[in-house]
């Protein structure tokens, strides 16, 4: 990830103040959430459902 | 009556019942060794003593008068400090909640107190159950007591450094990512990640709402089954808590393992994360002795860790950023570094990732149920090392990914870890057992063999 990609996203999550008072924080995070999706396998059956499930009137 | 500090949490309230040992006792015993000791050990965050013997002499009064609450009436207790105990802070160890007290207990220590447990404080963590050992915070980092200069793992760094000094004999841990038993591995203890859902997380300070776990960390594995079957069971108002009946968890502690079918997942540390070769070892020594004890041993596949950690991390760090983001947007300083680090990961993560992760989450769950199909209880690896030095930041950061305790998180099933043996430098070794949802029976009538071939339960760090 960029410095000005990271700029843009930390500003969209509302991370200014973070980025302001502590950008090499906010590079480092980026970093660690850079890559990490692509070490999962994307299932390949399209109606692979998330976990958990939406269990109406099980709970609360 | 001598050593009353390694009175295991079963013999103390035998004691107790049988009007042999006082509560009073206990608790000063207790206060007294936390007084000499956590100067170095930092397990506390604070100690409330005086509350700790009002509570003692109640139950002595009732002891004496044959009125017992339960099975650990009259037993003190540590609590992380992500874990609301009613008229304290729950500081999360962190500036951002220094003030926040708490108003009621959580149903943890409500329950734990019915059972008749003493409170005596609020342990050390890691910065809101993530951040790792940090000097930057309102509080120190707790200690290893097997060598000071060593990290008890976290992020129940307190509950795991106390319980292995003897300071007191069980204690609460959460578990989202292995916090309960990393440390459990890193001191030499049993910690227990119970089935997801088993035990209730309201009035627990939330890290990762479909990952987190509360649960017990005690010296033995028959204290931890005892611990467990005091804080389980349904509660309505927990939207994650499961509606299974609550089992008795000791039941099948010394029946033995033969015929017992254990699946080893081998390539957890050696092939997905080589391990140190003590740890290798180690877990090999274990397997054998569960063969010899009758168990059929076998190896079992499962996703890469890799995978898993991956998993886990998208899911993990995307939850927690939606508690702490408003926080961390306004008052980025009032974190430490290390937490600020690891909780703003999650602002950088789409919608898409989490969702890729929630699918694949489903599958991997599937895979592991269709393992224990197969295999009664699963072996592997908890960590790959011996705990690090703590003021060792490159140690820290390169040790503290290495580890097998996240799929698990991932999956919800029960796991365990505890002491595998001792490296050449005195420092505990780790092996992990896991079973079927709700069968921690099974998972403890394993982990007691182990112990009982090892003698796990007698080995107390040397320099206490």
């Amino acid at each position: 990830m960029d410095k000005n990609t990271i700029e843009v996203l930390a500003h969209r999550a509302g991370l200014a103040k973070a980025l302001a008072e502590f950008p090499d924080d906010v590079a480092i995070s980026a970093r660690q959430a850079a890559d990490v999706a692509q070490k999962i396998k994307r299932p390949a059956d399209p109606a692979a459902e998330p976990w958990p499930p939406m269990k109406a009137g099980t709970t609360l | 009556m001598s050593d009353l500090h390694w009175m295991t949490v079963g013999a103390a309230a035998r004691a107790i019942a049988a009007k042999e040992l006082s509560p009073v006792d206990l608790t000063k015993a207790l206060l007294d060794r936390i007084e000499q000791l956590d100067p170095k050990l930092n397990a506390f965050i604070r100690v409330d003593g005086e509350a700790a013997m009002a509570a003692a002499l109640a139950a002595e009064t009732e002891a004496q008068s044959g009125r017992l609450r339960g099975p650990l009436h009259g037993v003190p207790v540590g609590i992380k400090d992500i874990i609301d105990v009613a008229g304290l802070p729950t500081t999360c160890h962190s500036k951002v909640r220094q003030d926040n007290m708490a108003t009621a207990d959580a149903v943890c220590v409500e329950k734990l107190r019915g059972a008749g447990a003493i409170v005596l404080g609020k342990l050390s963590t890691h910065e809101f159950a993530i951040g790792g050992p940090s000097f930057d915070l309102p509080w120190p980092p707790a200690r290893n007591p097997w060598n000071t200069d060593h990290h008890p793992g976290g992020s129940s760094s307190g509950s795991g450094s106390g319980v292995a000094a003897g300071l007191f004999p069980m204690a609460l841990g959460t578990d989202t990512g292995g916090s309960v038993r990393n440390p459990a591995s890193c001191c030499g203890i049993v910690g227990l990640k119970p089935t997801y859902g088993l035990v209730s997380r309201r009035g627990v300070f939330p890290l990762s709402f479909t990952l987190d776990h509360v649960g017990p960390m005690t010296r033995t594995v028959a204290d931890n089954a005892l611990m467990l079957e005091a804080i389980a069971g349904h509660d309505p108002r927990d939207p994650g808590s499961a509606a299974a009946a609550q089992g008795h968890y000791g039941q099948a502690l010394d029946r033995g393992i033969r015929g017992l079918r254990v699946g080893f997942v081998r390539h957890f540390h050696e092939i997905d994360t080589p391990a140190d070769p003590e740890v290798t070892a180690a877990l090999e020594h274990v397997a054998r002795s569960l063969q010899v004890e009758g168990a059929e041993v076998r190896t079992i596949t499962l996703p890469t860790l890799g995978e898993f950690g991956a998993v886990n991390r998208v899911i993990l760090q995307s939850e927690a950023w939606s508690i702490h983001g408003p926080w961390l947007s306004e008052r980025p300083g009032d974190y430490g570094k290390l937490g600020r680090q690891r909780l703003m990961a999650g602002a950088f993560m789409s919608a898409g990732d989490y969702m890729l992760a929630s699918r694949r989450r489903l599958q991997m769950i599937a895979e592991v149920e269709a393992a224990l199909r197969e295999v009664d209880v699963l072996l592997c690896a908890s960590s790959m090392d011996p705990a690090c030095r703590i003021e060792d930041p490159a140690e820290v950061e390169r040790t503290y990914p290495r580890q097998a305790r996240t799929p698990f998180n991932v999956t919800g099933h029960p796991a365990l870890a505890m002491m595998a043996g001792l490296s050449v430098g005195g420092l505990p070794l780790s092996v992990q057992f896991v079973g079927r949802y709700f069968d921690e029976a099974t998972v403890f009538q394993v982990a007691r063999a182990w112990e009982r071939v090892a003698g796990t339960d007698k080995k107390h760090p040397p320099i206490i």
